[in-house]
């Protein structure tokens, strides 16, 4: 593969293709000669690994394991709550990762691991095993966080912080709700999915609001005392809704010494630890995280609920042949973001080919770009270059990075257009 | 896939060990494609493709953003994380990939 450009690699994969995969359709999975790749999840993190470990070496066969055949992307569902998106724009599938890059995919569940022995059996009752696994599983939630909010209520008062029918249903509800309602958008302590997440939500909410339903406020409910790009968030909802007025569309409440402990589904009340009560016409309560079941029940994560990995390879310090990309992983001070996770599984697919062909990792670089929007035409971002210190810690390059600077209607009407392309952009490089 | 290497001697170290002495250049530029990803047909972006620019152009313009001399909304803030040397590296590796 080395010196094998991406357009020679295409071509070469067509004719390929077949033979090299074909040989090993029955099932389980046969073991042959070449490395066996698996990785489990199709998100951000899982389809750009999958990806990117074809392009950089032909000869590994790359798994991917994924239950749905359509995956919904989390970054640009804000938007849908502004009307600027549906769930259509938002959804991609698999079919280049296998008919470009030779992937093969698997539409299943994981059912169990077996380590030792370096197996996975599926729920649909195949097994695979692996040379190299790894896990990009995402996150799942921990409902114990707020008595009376458990998975059964989120079906009422939905956290819609996985995109699909939750966004759906937070959408109905904000576009069902009186003029002069209020929302309240409840949001955990550090480290969650997507830092910036509920600032651009609740942007995109006052949005649509200040056109339909203009008496409308939307309370959020922080579990910190800041947030990602906080200057640049409210300067905007000044900009544009009137944050810091009486008549402000946004208030934001920091409730660190006062965390929320109760929801009352009746009264649609949050109580927090001193007895405020918070009530709201629609509430978006997104909890606390960890990494996602599978992770947890195999023994990949630590008390703090997330997955500790070396940075140098993403291998798991608790199996040096599982390697956890992704939100699932800690990779701290590296923020959980789709764009995070590409950048992780760029680093984890050169360093697993280092390893298969027994060569030496090579030092990792890691991005992250996120931009959110305020307005349509108002976009704001916060960037980050990481590389490993003398003690392979994963450290932010001193002197790069930070939020945007330029804040004038020009600048920011161009990073609204490019917080689009970007996202597209991404789309292409991780599932196109 | 070619390997940029600045190094004069070989890289010796153990597999896990990082191999500090060269300049990997895909370990940075595949970070690049996040927001350059190769265009698809008909699309159009108001991000610039990288396609059509020689590994100079892409080599001066990362060095004008990371010294200021290039105003930018983002790359600026992007470049300053990188030598002048990873810089030259990541121009050569796009140019030719």
């Amino acid at each position: 593969m080395a010196g094998l450009s991406r357009r020679r690699f295409l071509q070469g994969v067509a004719g390929l293709g077949a033979g090299v995969l074909s040989g090993c359709a029955g099932l389980p999975i046969c073991a042959g000669s070449k490395a066996h790749v698996v990785v489990v999840g199709g998100g951000f993190g899982g389809a750009t690994a999958a990806k990117y470990l074809r392009l950089l070496d032909a000869n590994i066969r790359v798994t991917l394991i994924e239950p749905k055949v359509k995956y919904i992307t989390c970054p640009g569902s804000n938007w849908l709550f502004a009307g600027l998106s549906n769930l259509d724009q938002l959804t991609v599938d698999y079919q280049s990762l296998q008919d470009r890059y030779g992937v093969k995919l698997l539409v299943d569940r994981v059912s169990s691991l077996d380590a030792a022995q370096r197996r996975l059996r599926l729920t649909g009752g195949r097994s695979v095993t692996y040379d190299r696994l790894i896990m990009s599983p995402g996150i799942d939630f921990r409902w114990d966080a707020i008595a009376g909010y458990d998975q059964a209520a989120a079906e009422q008062f939905p956290h819609a912080w996985q995109a699909g029918p939750q966004t759906l249903l937070l959408a109905r509800q904000l576009q069902a709700m009186p003029d002069g309602g209020v929302v309240l958008i409840a949001v955990p302590a550090d480290p969650y999915r997507c830092p910036p997440g509920p600032y651009e939500r609740a942007s995109m909410m006052a949005y649509w609001l200040k056109q339909h339903k203009p008496r409308s406020k939307i309370l959020i409910l922080d579990a910190k005392r800041s947030f990602s790009k906080q200057a640049l968030f409210e300067a905007g909802w000044a900009k544009h809704y009137g944050y810091g007025t009486a008549n402000s569309l946004i208030e934001w409440h920091s409730l660190a010494d006062n965390p929320l402990l109760e929801l009352n589904k009746q009264s649609r009340v949050l109580t927090s630890e001193f007895g405020d009560r918070f009530r709201g016409n629609v509430l978006n309560i997104i909890p606390p995280q960890t990494a996602a079941q599978i992770a947890l029940q195999h023994g990949l994560t630590d008390s703090s609920g997330w997955c500790p990995v070396r940075p140098l390879t993403g291998e798991s310090l608790f199996d040096e042949f599982i390697h956890v990309i992704g939100d699932a992983a800690h990779y701290a001070p590296i923020p959980k973001s789709a764009f995070a996770a590409n950048s992780e599984a760029k680093a984890c697919a050169l360093a697993v080919t280092s390893l298969i062909n027994q060569k030496p990792v090579v030092e990792p670089h890691w991005l992250n770009t996120c931009y959110s929007l305020i307005a349509p035409e108002h976009g704001v971002s916060v960037a980050g270059v990481y590389k490993l210190d003398a003690a392979n810690t994963i450290v932010p390059v001193k002197g790069a990075g930070g939020v945007s600077v330029r804040t004038d209607v020009e600048a920011v009407a161009l990073e609204a257009d490019y917080t689009r392309a970007v996202y597209r952009s991404l789309i292409t490089d991780t599932f196109g | 896939m070619k390997r940029i290497c600045y190094a004069a001697a070989p890289v010796a170290g153990s597999l896990n060990s990082i191999a500090h002495a060269e300049i990997d250049a895909r370990a940075i530029a595949f970070n690049c494609r996040n927001c350059h990803a190769e265009s698809q047909p008909g699309s159009e972006s108001s991000i610039p493709s990288l396609e059509n620019l020689s590994a100079q152009q892409i080599r001066q313009a990362l060095l004008d953003f990371k010294y200021d001399k290039k105003p930018a909304t983002l790359m600026p803030r992007l470049a300053k994380g990188y030598s002048d040397a990873e810089l030259a590296a990541v121009a050569e590796y796009l140019n030719r990939n």
